[in-house]
């Protein structure tokens, strides 16, 4: 894992992804996160682990199923729309 | 590239700048310039191409990649 206090050292003269980050800020993103979901709205806010505030926001989540006679893929898009929506990007595995 | 002892950190600069590929453990390919890294492996590129199953699937103009996504299941 890095260390906090390097990582303040070198970015005077680097900077991080997560400064390119915030060159996104009040601007429609993109986000695709895990189990085929994504998102696009505008972003409001964010952290150093990736917890989003975003607004204006459209998820989407693709499924595929299996026809059992002919073995088709069938892909099926569910959108929604929220006036605003808190993403947490934090992963869950031990 | 030099095979000489460098630090990871050393290394991490000297290939920002580069075309790259970043494979996640979803199996899905990223390929663009590097543009910048950091200890957590956040990834950020430009000129970005996505591969699902080696197919070009989408085109990305920049594009940041969480660092937890490359561990291998």
């Amino acid at each position: 894992m890095a260390d906090d206090v390097d990582q303040q050292q070198t970015t005077n003269t680097v900077e991080e992804p997560l400064d390119l980050i915030r060159l996104s800020l009040d601007e429609r993103i993109y986000v695709k996160m895990r189990n085929d979901r994504e998102l696009r709205g505008r972003l409001h806010a964010y952290d150093q682990h990736l917890n989003m505030i975003l607004g204006d926001v459209e998820e989407t989540v693709t499924t595929i199923e299996i026809d059992e006679e002919t073995y088709e893929e069938i892909y099926k898009r569910e959108e929604q729309c929220c006036s605003l929506q808190v993403c947490s990007e934090l992963t869950a595995d031990p | 590239m030099s095979l000489r002892k460098q630090t990871p950190s050393d290394f991490l600069k000297q290939i920002i700048g580069r075309p790259v590929v970043v494979k996640l453990n979803s199996g899905v390919d990223y390929r663009g310039v590097l543009a910048c890294l950091d200890g957590y492996m956040n990834i950020a590129l430009e000129q970005t191409e996505e591969y699902v199953n080696g197919q070009l699937k989408n085109k990305y103009g920049d594009a940041f990649i969480r660092g937890n996504n490359g561990r291998p299941r």
